[in-house]
């Protein structure tokens, strides 16, 4: 077993803009080191979040169209989680709306404490 | 009669390696499985080419097929690909031939002889997927199987093109074969192929040939693997199959093992059921602990009553295409890399439908999972070693096969599918670099776009343009590839018949991966009666992309802007049609894209300048074009403090969030809303 003390100040990159503070066990946000929460949690529930209609993104082509080039936004929205620290766009989900965000990453901490023995995969903060 | 799902799904899977096997690939001195893995791998592209040669469908010319070898139980060695799900789902039919044939003696498996299959209930894929299967023998005794399959865009259907969308149960999809002898001791049976030429009346000459290139080529395996059983023994063969089997399982193994353990979740929604528009839900939960994951597909739609179904194994064989070609690209292809998954497709969902659904679009409806894969597997790999694999996904399903039939300008009948416009398609953003623009067919990565020059040859199209389609790459830090826009009109002939399918029209399939956004959805265009021949005869300008066409209207014409999937239509002489082949997914913050990859993007017209200035927050010097680096930091830091203001705590979003529901309307085959849970059963007729 690591002793607590050895590990409490390594973060393992888990995606490019979260890591995860394998000591205090918490995620943050990797450009401004912001906690985003409990690293058990969905850490699209330290994040702010907004639904971004995709026609401006993508904007219709054609006037009075059904079909336009642009996605409908009754069907389909996009949801873009920002860090609150920096407002970097940590994630983003096509969703329609109401939709339930996915809790996509659900890390087992044991497990990513053995492999943070491994140095590509960590650095000290 | 057939073969129950659980049988299917675990038959894609190796079965265990006999003692002698195992004593074979013992006695494997050094450098045999090095050299002699190779020389397989020699044997596959020439059979490969052989196969391109010898046939005529255009899916066949721009390599969406599968050639491959098989030990004697029927677990794939090794293939050439091409479609690595054909790959994987071709050991099925060759595991129920050994089961069910072998020991029947109004059948039997002798040397010589040539077994054919499409249907998808015996492990096929849906009916165009049409293979042969040949057994090889050496000194009496069975040795390997040799595989040769290809898509072939006709099936006998309600429709042509062997991908009915208006299909509503098996019973209308035209020709199903389960694994037939259509020959014996080296020679196709003359009935058997006139029974199938028979079935293809839309388009005889093709079927008839590419039922003979599929089996030239799996006979050329049979030759060349003989030849080398002359050469080095059977034991030897019998070792190297095994061992590169077993060299598969143990590197996933150890690689899996390498990732940390947890839970992935990611999903993806189109809005388009064969002929009815509704939202469906693709769901993928990937449970990876220690060398082991589990793919579970629980909380995807129910089975329909259109054609976008599929069954249990159809949706494995569909993983295998992210697999072998992303996280275990280095491996053999070989069935060994199925060993540490485990799948669990529920009954009743629309990956898992009943006997009597149709599959006729089992590609559409697996075709979520070129998004679903390349999502939970760069989750799970991002904190280890395989990093530079991680990667959003390709295309996902805007792109639209294009399908045509009539005759043509030879008196010649003629019923096939563009290959060029989806071997097209721009390939997702990676963790350091661009998805490749105009990439290929994420389906079939050595597929290659046939000439158009060719295309016209045998038929009756002009092509107006083929262009890298601008803004089609999902934006991000690194951007999606671009696809590619398509504008044919009918020439030559006075009508012809078209149809295209499609998953989604107004809703995005494709999700970004860390903050990258996915790429757009497209229409489909179609002008009837235009005038584009008249203005090509007279030496006038002609629209020169989408944009032309549906904001300038650059040629006269009743213009219709539909869906993607397009139902089978009569066109006549003049009438255009549009094709796309979609852009990749982006990868990371748009607002962190190095601003001049965005001004050159601009400058090579694959970005426009609305999108630089808008999405991307690039501001271009309009001299130059350069990027001028001060003002877009400040744009950039303005567009983050935008969202700082405008993005919601959670809990506040979700009150919020939760409210809203998409329209009763556009739910028939969602099944339960949010959670996708069958409400009312499918009556097929
Ligand atoms: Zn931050």
């Amino acid at each position: 077993m690591d002793a607590p003390s050895r590990v409490s100040s390594v973060r393992v990159a888990v995606t490019e803009y979260l890591e995860i503070d394998l000591g205090t066990e918490t995620w943050h946000c990797r450009r401004c080191q912001r906690s985003l929460g409990p690293a058990r949690s969905n850490y699209k529930e330290g994040c702010l979040a907004y639904a971004r209609d995709p026609s401006t993104l993508y904007p219709p082509q054609v006037e009075g169209e059904r079909y336009s080039f642009a996605p409908d936004p009754a069907l389909c929205l996009l949801v873009e989680f920002y860090c609150p620290g920096c407002g970097t766009l940590v994630e983003t989900e096509a969703l329609p709306p109401g939709h339930p965000p996915t809790h996509d990453i659900e890390l087992d901490l044991d497990s990513l404490r053995r492999h943070a023995a491994d140095a590509d995969a960590t650095r000290k903060p | 009669m057939g073969v129950d799902r659980a049988t299917l799904l675990a038959w894609i899977k190796p079965s265990p390696p006999s003692a002698e096997e195992l004593a074979a690939a013992a006695r494997l001195a050094p450098g045999d499985c090095e050299i002699y893995s190779e020389k397989l791998n020699a044997i596959l592209d020439e059979a490969a080419d052989v196969f391109v040669r010898t046939g005529v469908s255009s899916m066949l010319h721009s390599g969406d097929l599968v050639v491959g070898i098989y030990d004697p139980a029927g677990n794939m060695v090794a293939a050439s690909c091409g479609v690595y799900l054909h790959a994987v789902s071709a050991q099925l039919p060759v595991k129920f031939v050994r089961s069910h044939f072998e020991d029947e003696p109004t059948v039997g498996i002798h040397e010589g002889d040539i077994f054919y299959c499409n249907d998808a209930l015996y492990g096929g894929i849906h009916n165009p997927d049409q293979i042969a299967i040949m057994p090889i023998f050496h000194e009496g005794q069975l040795i390997a199987w040799s595989c040769a399959a290809v898509h072939q865009p006709e099936t006998d259907a309600v429709e042509p093109g062997g991908m009915p969308g208006s299909a509503k149960s098996r019973h209308w999809e035209g020709m199903k074969l389960s694994p037939i002898k259509i020959g014996e001791h080296y020679e196709l049976r003359a009935d058997l192929l006139e029974m199938m030429e028979n079935f293809m009346s839309r388009a005889p000459r093709m079927q008839v040939i590419d039922v003979r290139a599929r089996v030239t080529a799996a006979d050329r395996i049979r030759r060349r693997i003989q030849d080398l059983a002359k050469a080095v023994g059977a034991p030897l063969l019998g070792g190297l199959f095994r061992k590169l089997i077993m060299q598969s399982e143990t590197c996933a193994r150890a690689r899996i093992a390498s990732w940390p353990d947890g839970t992935f979740r990611a999903v993806s929604f189109a809005d388009t059921v064969g002929a009815t528009e509704s939202l469906v839900r693709a769901a993928l939960t990937a449970r990876k602990a220690g060398e082991q994951i589990t793919l579970d597909f629980a909380g995807t739609s129910p089975e329909n009553d259109g054609p976008q179904n599929a069954f249990a194994h159809i949706a494995a064989a569909h993983v295998a295409i992210y697999l072998y070609a992303y996280a275990f690209h280095d491996l053999p292809v070989s069935a060994g890399t199925f060993a540490p998954l485990d799948f669990v497709v529920p009954e009743g969902c629309l990956l898992n439908a009943g006997s009597e659904a149709a599959v006729s679009q089992s590609v559409y409806a697996c075709w979520q999972m070129l998004t679903l894969t390349p999502i939970v597997f760069s989750k799970m790999m991002y904190a280890g070693a395989q990093r530079p694999l991680v990667a959003a996904s390709a295309g996902n399903n805007h792109t639209v096969p294009f399908v045509y039939a009539g005759m043509n300008q030879w008196g010649g009948k003629v019923a096939d599918l563009l290959g060029y416009p989806f071997n097209g398609e721009g390939l997702g953003a990676r963790s350091d670099m661009d998805g490749v623009d105009c990439y290929g067919f994420p389906m079939a990565h050595t597929g290659l776009g046939p000439d158009v020059e060719d295309v016209e040859t045998e038929t009756f199209f002009l092509h107006l343009f083929q262009n890298e389609l601008i803004d089609s790459g999902g934006p991000g830090k690194y951007r999606g590839g671009t696809g590619v826009e398509s504008a044919l009109v009918l020439y030559h002939m006075p009508r012809a018949v078209v149809s295209s399918m499609g998953a989604t029209t107004r809703v995005l399939i494709g999700q970004g991966l860390f903050g990258g956004y996915p790429p757009p959805a497209v229409p489909g265009i179609h002008v009837v009666g235009s005038d584009a021949l008249e203005k090509l005869g007279a030496g006038e300008a002609l629209p020169r992309d989408f944009r032309e066409l549906a904001e300038k209207r650059a040629i006269k014409g009743q213009y219709r802007f539909e869906r993607t999937a397009r139902p089978s239509r009569m066109i006549g002489k003049g009438d255009l049609i549009s094709v796309i082949a979609s852009g990749g997914a982006g990868y990371g913050d748009v607002l962190e894209r190095d601003p001049s990859l965005v001004a050159r993007d601009v400058r090579e017209q694959r970005v426009s300048p609305d999108a630089a200035a808008e999405i991307y927050c690039v501001a271009l010097d309009p001299g130059s074009g350069e990027a001028d680096l001060e003002e877009t930091a400040r744009r950039r830091a303005q567009a983050r403090q935008a969202r700082l203001a405008r993005g919601k705590p959670w809990a506040e979003f979700m009150v919020q969030w939760s409210k809203q529901k998409p329209p009763e309307d556009m739910l028939s085959c969602y099944g339960s809303w949010p959670d996708a849970k069958p409400v009312r059963p499918v009556v097929r007729l």
